[in-house]
């Protein structure tokens, strides 16, 4: 077991799971998933986006793939397509599920704080 | 170029990365950056500098992660760029404590690029935060200012257009999406515990749609409003109501009438200028349109991909129609036919007059960078002339050119970097000095401050500057003869000093050019203080008052009120006269009417347009006016029955030209009475001292009727010696006879002289001071390669002096080489300022742009401090011992 596994991810790099959660994008299309779905709070360069993208690969949880048939091809240079591998749904499972929990921690303590 | 650039920046990562990630980095670096450009100049500017310290990280990190180099063992480059990264590293540490042991080489060449690069940094700051930040309006490139010219008319040059063209073009024009028409003044605001005249516009409704703007509190008027409302500005919101948003919804006394306060505009939003407190707006009833009022402006925006010219051609088609729809006099179809629409974009209109002057002032201090970098970069030379030796050894063992060039240029960039944070400070502490110098009309200045792109700018200035002084020297010095191995190091240097030379020589050139523009400038300002105007600026304070009470309601009941105040006025101590005046110069300007004589034809159209406004008092006295003939008016003047006027010289001239004025009779074109000429008094200059002055007609306070005229505000004129310290007694006089009138447009003459000059004398100023440190610059460059030359010659001058040469010959030889490098560069300057100081030209005046006394003085200031430069070293050169020079051998 790579020592990856056994610490939290960092934010940006569960926002990328999440992105490919859905299917195979290409980075670009990971960098604008990235940005709407932190609610902008992310706003990758493109050096810190593709260091990240091959951390995950390097770990195993990303892989280089062929574009699905719905996504419509595009003219001009052939974009690399990127998808979570088995290990990388498991590891966005097992991180959203932390991060949940987490959440209800939170939420129970502030309540807590409320009501005193 | 910027966006290629940052591509480029993608061959730093190791190559196993870029294989796989280069094309996707690439894509998102171009996409990121057009979104960036989309929004604006500085926000690509921004994501540039942003992007380059992301890759630049990244790439570095890379280098240091396994993978790559694992994953790629044959591919030398990841290692060679990891190696290069460390040998500049260790280059920098080195140069550093080289660095470190001649402090004073260290603190004459940062502190002579410091000051070069803080001046640049603050002069972009005021360029990019007047010029280049975009005005926070919609659509900015199709906005446009509409106003008029009708040659072959008696029009101005340039004129407003009214409310008729503002229907017309709102209805027939097919190539403006949107328009609206705006007239600006001042008028009184009064709230609960505050009354103040405040500027104010009062636009059409659709000003805001026009401009794209929302308000940040509140609401925006609509047409049911019916001008009961206004819109205020974010200052006045600050100032006045405390940034309470209680304020919307509160009526208060606003121009004549109790409106109610509907919104509040966000802080960017300050239109027409930046003084604009407050917006009446409302909509125009078409039937209600007298034509031919020409006093408005329009602000309009064009449909997509429409030119300036194709909607001026438009709109002067238009128009034609004018006269046929809304009717108007003779004169008005006449004036129409002449019509051309003027139309130029809301930048130039805000900005035009600004942008000249400030790129100057950015391209002198460039030029003042250029000279700190050939200082520096001589100064360079010098220190690796001392290094040939070590160097050519480690070129005979083996070193790569490269290698040495880099070692040498890595010096360069440490004090080019040191250069940069001192500049940085010293431009955050000399903006300010700076902006308040500056005259206050240039829009936007209080928005400029040394932001985050005035220091990348600084920071791209430091690393352009050290390649600029380190390269040369760093080629030379990597080309070392490896004969000096053979001599001992010892020798004279003859060849090479063209590097030195033309760096003198560019120099001098530059100095010169910045020399002569402030030359130019100088005799200007000296030419506009001098000029007679027609009065006096000394001693005289002026203010406004608006008083408001039931009982003034009428010409005279106002003139009754003005000679109560200005009795109570001429008592205070140490007030010499006092008078009033409707338009006092340099503040305001004057009406116009059409004025005919007796001896004229009574057509309506007949008569000549002329200035006119009114006075009363000793207000010729106080302004030192000259009576030219006949007298000033007296208080009996200003009754209805008697029916007196006086006239400017210039007016004499239009009406009775060669002919006795006094005792002939005129008549205000749209009145029945006739006014007799009682004096004829010297022409002044109203609006500035550039500007000739224009003919004018006094009339006193009261008309031929009661509501004739009414003249409830004018400017009161008071002289005294104490015109500096007088206005706390003249608020407690107000405060006394009018209590709710607001004292306003205080000045003394003097001060609004020196405002009216204040463009010119600030670019003059910091002109003359960028061209004086150039010259400083430019003179110790010259004095530092004379001298070196001198040192490194001292052998063969003591050989010579041991010959028997004589000390003069050996000084003149010396000058003679100091004076033909600086030849070189006068010629050169004069060359480049007869293009360069074309750019001065709507600065300057009563002096040409290519004045040759201004070129032949500062030509021969500049030879004559190239030769003193010159003399210090030959005098050095002359008292060489010969036994001393000889022994050191």
């Amino acid at each position: 077991m790579s020592p990856r596994e056994t610490t939290a991810m960092s934010v940006f790099e569960y926002h990328v799971l999440l992105a490919l959660a859905s299917g195979p994008l290409y980075g670009y299309a990971i960098k604008d998933a990235v940005e709407s779905e932190s609610a902008g709070t992310l706003m990758p360069r493109a050096g810190s986006m593709y260091r990240v993208i091959a951390r995950l690969m390097t770990s195993g949880l990303v892989t280089e793939t062929e574009p699905d048939d719905e996504t419509p091809p595009h003219p001009g240079h052939a974009r690399k397509y990127y998808a979570l591998t088995a290990r990388g749904r498991t590891a966005l499972g097992t991180e959203a599920r932390r991060l949940k929990r987490t959440a209800a921690v939170a939420e129970k303590r502030l309540g807590i704080a409320q009501s005193r | 170029m910027m966006r290629s650039a940052l591509t480029r920046l993608v061959r730093l990562f190791p190559a196993a990365f870029r294989e796989q990630f280069g094309d996707g980095m690439i894509e998102q670096i171009q996409g990121d950056y057009d979104r960036a450009r989309a929004r604006g100049f500085s926000s690509a500017l921004w994501f540039a500098g942003a992007t380059t310290a992301d890759l630049m990280r990244s790439a570095l990190a890379e280098h240091w992660n396994p993978t790559w180099t694992k994953l790629n063992t044959t591919n030398t480059e990841g290692t060679g760029m990891r190696a290069r990264l460390s040998e500049w590293s260790s280059d920098l540490r080195h140069a550093s404590r080289a660095l470190g042991r001649s402090p004073g080489f260290t603190i004459v060449t940062a502190g002579t690029l410091a000051l070069a690069i803080g001046a640049n940094a603050s002069m972009f700051s005021v360029v990019n935060g007047v010029l280049l930040h975009p005005l926070p309006y919609a659509h900015l490139d199709r906005l446009v200012n509409i106003t008029a010219t009708a040659p072959g008319s008696d029009m101005p040059e340039q004129f407003g257009v009214g409310d008729e063209f503002y229907v017309l073009y709102r209805q027939q024009s097919k190539l403006l999406e949107d328009v609206s028409t705006f007239n600006s003044g001042t008028s009184t605001l009064r709230t609960d515990d505050r009354v103040e005249r405040v500027r104010m516009s009062w636009p059409t409704n659709s000003l805001f749609s026009t401009l794209g703007a929302a308000p940040i509190l509140g609401r925006l008027p609509v047409a049911a409003d019916e001008s009961r409302t206004a819109v205020i500005s974010y200052a006045l919101w600050s100032s006045w109501f405390g940034r309470d948003s209680a304020v919307i919804g509160k009526s208060y006394y606003i121009s004549g009438q109790m409106r109610t306060v509907i919104g509040v505009m966000g802080p960017d939003f300050k239109f027409p200028s930046d003084e604009t407190m407050l917006w009446v707006s409302g909509d125009i009833k078409p039937d209600s349109i007298v034509p031919g009022r020409f006093n408005t402006e329009l602000v309009a925006r064009m449909k997509p991909g429409v030119t300036t010219e194709t909607l001026a051609r438009e709109l002067t088609a238009l128009s034609k129609r004018l006269p046929e729809r809304f009717g108007g006099s003779a004169r008005y179809a006449k004036v129409i036919e002449q019509h051309r629409a003027i139309v130029q974009t809301l930048r130039d209109r805000m900005l035009g007059s600004v942008s000249r002057p400030l790129w100057v002032l950015l391209a002198s201090v460039g030029i003042v960078l250029l000279i700190a970098c050939a200082n520096v970069a001589n100064l360079f030379l010098v220190r690796a002339e001392g290094r040939q030796r070590d160097l050519a050894v480690r070129r005979a063992i083996g070193a790569a050119r490269t290698r040495l060039i880099q070692s040498q240029m890595a010096e360069a960039v440490v004090v080019a970097l040191v250069a940069a944070v001192v500049a940085v400070a010293l431009a955050s502490i000399g903006l300010p000095v700076f902006l308040r110098m500056a005259p206050p009309d240039i829009p936007r200045l209080r928005e400029v401050h040394l932001g985050v792109v005035p220091v990348l700018f600084t920071l791209g200035a430091a690393l352009i500057s050290a390649l600029a002084c380190g390269l040369i020297p760093a080629i030379r010095a990597s080309e070392p003869d490896l004969a000096r191995l053979r001599d001992g190091g010892r020798g004279a240097t003859r060849q090479g000093n063209w590097a030195r030379d033309g760096l003198v020589i560019g120099q001098t050139a530059l100095a010169l050019v910045l020399l002569i523009g402030s030359g130019l400038l100088v005799r200007s300002f000296w030419a506009l203080r001098h000029v007679n105007p027609g009065y006096q600026t000394k001693d005289i304070f002026t203010f406004q008052i608006a008083p408001a009470d039931s009982q003034l309601n009428d010409g005279p009941s106002f003139a009754r009120f003005d000679f109560a105040f200005m009795d109570r006025l001429r008592s205070l101590p140490g007030v010499e006269t006092v008078g009033l005046v409707e338009n006092i110069p340099l503040n305001e300007g004057t009406g116009i009417a059409r004025v005919r004589t007796e001896e004229m034809s009574n057509e309506p159209d007949a008569g000549v347009r002329l200035h006119v406004t009114f006075t009363a008092g000793d207000y010729f006295k106080a302004m030192g006016i000259r009576m030219h003939r006949g007298r000033p008016f007296a208080t009996s003047d200003h009754t209805m029955n008697v029916r007196s006027v006086i006239i400017s010289r210039s007016a004499a001239n239009a009406l009775w030209p060669g002919k006795d004025p006094l005792g002939r009779r005129l008549q205000l074109q749209e009145l029945k009475t006739w006014e007799t000429v009682v004096g004829v008094v010297d022409d002044v200059m109203q609006n500035d001292f550039r500007t000739k002055p224009e003919a004018l007609v006094y009339f006193p306070l009261v008309g031929p009727e009661p509501s004739s005229w009414m003249i409830s505000s004018p400017a009161y004129v008071v002289k005294t010696k104490r015109a500096e310290t007088i206005a706390p007694e003249i608020r407690a006089i107000v405060r006394q006879i009018a209590p709710t009138a607001p004292m306003y447009r205080v000045y003394t003459m003097a001060g609004l002289a020196r405002d009216s000059m204040v463009q010119l004398s600030f670019t003059m100023l910091t002109l003359g001071i960028i061209s004086a440190l150039a010259l400083i610059l430019g003179a110790v460059g010259l004095y530092g390669v004379l001298s070196y030359v001198v040192a490194q010659r001292t052998r063969e001058i003591g050989v010579r002096m041991a010959l028997g040469a004589e000390a003069g010959r050996v000084r003149r030889m010396v000058v003679v080489q100091g004076a033909r490098v600086v030849a070189a560069g006068v010629a050169i300057g004069i060359a480049v300022a007869l293009a360069a100081t074309r750019a001065l030209s709507s600065l300057l005046f009563d002096v040409e742009a290519l004045d040759a006394p201004t070129f032949v003085g500062m030509s021969a200031t500049m030879i004559a401090i190239g030769l003193v430069a010159s003399y210090m070293p030959a005098r050095r050169a002359s008292r060489v011992d010969p036994i001393e020079s000889l022994r050191g051998e």
